[in-house]
Formats: C-alpha cells, sequence, structure tokens
C-alpha cells in the first residue's frame, strides 16, 4: 500500500494550487496540435494538456500529469472517457476533494 | 442509492454482484454506527456485528488512515465503524495471472493497494479476463491486514464502462463519510446556542436510559434547563473531577436565574441524579460517574 504520491482532483480554478504536483483532471478537447491537446476544464477554461495521447475532439479525456502552470499539465496518463460525461458533477467532485473533504483524498 | 447493484454492473458481473449485494441500498446503517468523539479513545465504541459486513465506498487514503481495531488484528474501524467488506474505484495496475488468482495494484488516485482475486469458478475466471492494466475498476472485497500491510481480497472486479461512476464513488465516499461521522443529537435541541461554547455541541451524549432518569415534573422549560445543568456535569472536562463542581459554577457558565438552578438542583438532588462531595456546595453526577 502506497498513498505517497496521491493526485488531486482539480479543476482549473484549482490546479493553481497545486502547481509543480501530481494532479487529475478531465478537459473536453477542443483541438490536437502536434502532441498537444487544449480542452476546455471542468469550470470552463482553456487548459494545455501536453504529452497527451490522441482522443477524439469533443471527447471528454481524463489527465493525471504535473501541474507546470496555472493552463498547462504534463501529462502521465490519459483515459477517454468518451463523448458523454457529466463534467458539471466532477466539477462539484473537485471543489469538495480539495476542500472541505481534502483528508478522504490527499 | 441502488438498488441491486444494476447501476455499475459492467457486463458479466451482473448475476454475481446480484447475488452478492443484492436487496437494497448500501449505506450503512445508522441504528448502531457510533461516530467517533472528537476527543476519544481511538478503539473504543466500534460498531459490531453485521454491520462489519455492510459495504462501504472508500478511497485508498481513508484505507491508509484507517485505525487497526486492537483486539482482532483483522479488522479496522473508519469513523468508528467497523470496516471488512469496501468498495474501491481505480486503475488496475500490474495484473498477474497466477493459477489460482489473479493479483493487481488499484491506483485510485489517493493512493495504491494490493488486490487479490480468487478464481474459484469459470465465471471469475472471465471476469478478470475482461480487465487489464490501466483500465478502471470496480472492485468490491474485503479488507484485510497482514503484517501490518493492507490489502483487498476482491469478492468482483468489474470494468468502468460509465466514466461517472468514477464520479460518482467518490462522491459515495464523501456521503457515506458526512453520513457516518454527523453528529446525531438524541436529546431535543434544547441547548441554547446563546448559552452553549462550541464544545457543548460536541459534547457527549447521554444514552436514552439516563435521559429518561431526570424528574418528569416541571414544565418544557425547567426540563430543558434540567438537562442543560446535567450536560454541565456530564462534560467531559469536569466528569473526572474528583469534588465535583457548584451551583455558582454552573449559574456562571448557564448564565441563567440562580432561583431556576436553585429550584431544579434540588430536584436533582431529590431525584439522586448528583450527590454532595467534599462539602454542602459541591456536587458531582451519580449518573456518569
Amino acid at each position: 500500500m502506497d498513498t505517497s504520491s496521491p493526485a488531486a482532483l482539480v479543476n482549473a480554478e484549482i490546479l493553481r494550487m497545486f502547481l509543480g504536483r501530481r494532479v487529475r483532471t478531465v478537459v473536453q478537447v477542443q483541438r490536437i496540435e502536434g502532441g498537444m491537446v487544449f480542452g476546455q476544464s471542468t469550470d470552463g477554461r482553456p487548459l494545455t494538456i501536453k504529452s497527451a495521447m490522441d482522443i477524439p475532439v469533443s471527447h471528454f479525456m481524463e489527465v493525471y500529469g504535473i501541474a507546470e502552470n496555472d493552463q498547462t499539465i504534463r501529462a502521465e496518463v490519459c483515459t477517454d472517457f468518451g463523448p458523454n460525461f457529466d463534467a458539471k458533477a466532477f466539477d462539484g467532485l473537485c471543489k469538495l476533494a480539495s476542500d472541505k473533504f481534502k483528508h478522504l483524498f490527499l | 442509492m441502488y438498488g441491486g447493484g444494476g447501476h455499475y454492473d459492467g457486463g458479466g458481473g451482473a448475476a454475481n454482484a446480484n447475488s452478492l449485494f443484492g436487496g437494497g441500498g448500501f449505506m450503512p446503517s445508522q441504528s448502531t454506527a457510533v461516530p467517533e468523539s472528537s476527543g476519544g479513545g481511538g478503539g473504543g465504541g466500534l460498531s459490531k456485528g453485521r454491520n462489519a459486513q455492510t459495504l462501504l465506498p472508500l478511497t485508498v487514503k481513508q484505507i491508509m488512515d484507517a485505525a487497526q481495531a486492537s483486539d482482532d488484528k483483522s479488522n479496522f474501524a473508519i469513523n468508528g465503524v467497523e470496516v471488512s467488506t469496501v468498495r474501491l474505484v481505480g486503475r488496475m495496475l500490474g495484473k498477474i495471472e497466477r493459477v489460482t488468482d489473479v493479483a493487481f495494484t488499484l491506483d485510485d488516485g489517493t493512493g495504491k493497494i494490493d488486490v487479490n482475486r480468487w478464481e474459484n469458478e469459470s465465471s471469475d475466471t472471465k471476469e478478470m479476463a475482461d480487465v487489464n492494466d490501466g483500465n478502471y475498476v470496480i472492485v468490491n472485497g474485503g479488507l484485510k491486514g497482514f503484517q501490518g500491510k493492507r490489502h483487498v481480497v476482491a469478492y468482483s472486479v468489474r470494468r468502468v464502462t460509465n466514466f461517472n461512476d468514477i464520479t460518482h464513488h467518490f462522491l459515495h465516499c464523501i456521503h457515506v463519510h458526512l453520513e457516518l461521522t454527523r453528529s446525531k443529537p438524541r436529546l431535543p435541541p434544547q441547548i441554547n446556542s446563546s448559552t452553549a461554547t462550541p464544545a457543548h455541541a460536541n459534547q457527549v451524549q447521554l444514552p436514552n436510559n439516563q435521559a429518561t432518569a431526570f424528574p418528569a415534573s416541571g414544565n418544557t422549560a425547567e426540563n430543558d434547563v434540567s438537562s442543560l445543568i446535567m450536560n454541565v456535569f456530564h462534560d467531559p472536562a469536569i466528569i473526572d473531577r474528583e469534588d465535583g463542581i457548584t451551583e455558582a459554577y454552573v449559574i456562571d457558565r448557564l448564565k441563567l436565574p440562580v432561583d431556576l438552578v436553585r429550584k431544579v438542583f434540588q430536584e436533582h438532588i431529590d431525584a439522586g441524579n448528583i450527590y454532595n462531595t467534599i462539602d454542602d456546595l459541591h456536587f458531582k453526577s451519580a449518573l456518569n460517574g
């Protein structure tokens, strides 16, 4: 058992609190250019994912990675969550998991 | 809540899951779940028996933080509730197929934990063939501890096909955590917020048999004062004081009229709820002493 490198559940807003650390988020893919995925966070802001895998535009993509800056994540693992994902519920979860219930996650 | 597990079934596991977990929601029973008191000792007051079978949705972090119940090394307590059956949702890593079982590591983002799945029947083997490294899986299983290391023996491992199940699982963890930690006042909500310190809110709740031991005479307001005064006596900071407390202390603390407190005090003395200690002025509760 190992909880040494947890990934914080974040949206774009919360990403700023975890710069340089492992995070986990979901973005809706808008365009892909040269291995970079430009997407929209669950709270409606632009996020850039480096070294992401190819995922169809408009699909939701989950990203585990390192928060490079407040708009960029360097991906370690990506998962295609498909075109139907409840971004709003995930966004709500991010808020709970980084605030009041942080102790359950980090 | 879900009924019968149909919501989570990602294919072949349906029959298996229904036979294991069929019949109603998974929210742990509230009646005997004991919330951990804020200052209370770790291992005490676990709910026992059947409740330990209740399926609890958890994060790996919660399992890591779980206290090991002292008497039986294979039992754990989370939020004061004995835990043995858990649900985890995360990514499968390092899957190793052996002759009789499959071992893998589950990473749910909060931590990693080893999982074993024994393959007793062909349906088990079929279920495990459906999931591979990198897949999100829903694991239901028993939480085990061995030589300080915690692992899960899975009863079912199902691939996540609807990724909202991941969000849902974590929200479910939060919900159940809230249910188990929420203070459940058993006494009527008579504690006046203006007189109660924050410590009062978390104060030990009197078991019902003691609450009913209070004199039933007098109007409702007096009964409230009566409980308020006994609450002062049962304050954890006071209950262990050898010489007890004085009437003046109670009056000062509750900011109540002297006459009223004196009257209720006398009732408690007459009923045998409180008794004199070092002198005529000091009293201690007979109920929890």
